[in-house]
């Protein structure tokens, strides 16, 4: 536990004194508790979510960064993407299967900007109002299929 | 193109990512002792678990594990920068004295952080290296 939270301090004091293009820490996130955090993120210019801003959730486990964290989209603007769900959930292989503690809030939200600004046509995945229905709210538990990684 | 299938599970089968799939099955037996909620069986050498709450099956498993990372090799930071000198996974700076543990790959980390991570999963977190096929190859070649 408290190796957890040793690691989530300096990631937060890292992130917030030297945030990479289009992330910020939300100031609305009131990191009360260390293992919840609220990140902003802006679409990446000249991609097809230039000037939107969108807002991730960070929850992290007593065995971060053993276990990866649970990241969804909230708030108002769900980006419209092939890999993310209209409730927020992140098709993302690095979430769940592909996680390595080597890995970092900082390299989710960087990865999560990839994923976006690769993107060619705003649409929601095929099966987003059947798994929208039925999935678990953690997103962890969905056991997803990675079918094509660069898109 | 963007089909992200899916079905439901309960299990991180991240944990159980290893060379053995046929114990990944979770339908095999009881519950493996690390799913989410159920404490993480976590068996560095100052942490025990009483061995009641695992299958034979289990108990195999982690013993087969725990020897292999028994073979990798160790040390104590001495200062030398070649060595590297952050641990990514505490994100901590080694500091002199420090039990480090050297995968094949030649990444450097805190041995107590490392071994943490190999009994979830075998690779190495920063070049997503399997250690133990670089481990047969080593005895391979020597
Ligand atoms: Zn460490
Ligand atoms: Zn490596």
């Amino acid at each position: 536990m408290a190796s957890m939270e040793k690691r989530l301090q300096k990631e937060l004091q890292a992130l917030t004194k030297d945030p990479p293009k289009g992330v910020r820490v939300s100031p609305d996130g009131t990191c009360r508790t260390l293992s919840e955090w609220i990140v902003d993120l802006d679409g990446a210019p000249g991609t097809l979510y230039e000037g939107e801003h969108f807002q991730l959730q960070f929850k992290f486990s007593s065995r971060y960064p053993f276990d990866s964290p649970q990241v969804t989209f909230i708030g108002t603007n769900i980006p419209l993407h092939p890999h993310v769900y209209s409730n927020g959930h992140i098709c993302l292989s690095i979430l769940t299967e592909d996680w390595s503690p080597a890995l970092s809030v900082q390299s989710v939200c960087l990865s999560i900007i990839s994923m976006l600004s690769s993107c060619t046509e705003k649409k929601r995945p095929p099966d987003n109002s059947f798994y929208v229905k039925t999935c678990s709210k953690n997103p962890k538990k969905t056991r997803w299929w990675y079918h094509d990684d660069s898109v | 193109m963007g089909n992200c299938l899916k079905t439901p599970t309960t299990d991180d089968i991240s944990l159980l990512r290893g060379n053995d799939s046929q114990e990944s099955d979770p339908n095999l037996g009881p519950p493996p002792p690390y799913q989410e909620r159920v404490p993480v069986y976590h068996p560095s050498p100052n942490v025990s678990r009483p061995a009641n709450q695992l299958t034979e099956e289990e108990q195999i498993k982690i013993a087969k594990r725990l020897g292999l990372i028994s073979h990798l090799p160790t040390g104590v930071y001495d200062g030398s920068v070649k060595k590297g000198k952050e641990c990514v996974i505490c994100m901590c700076d080694f500091v002199l004295g420090d039990s480090l543990r050297f995968l094949p790959c030649m990444h450097t980390y805190h041995k107590k952080c490392i071994d943490d991570w190999l009994m979830r999963a075998f690779i190495c977190p920063s070049c997503m290296e399997p250690v133990d096929a670089a481990l047969l190859t080593t005895y391979e070649s020597s």
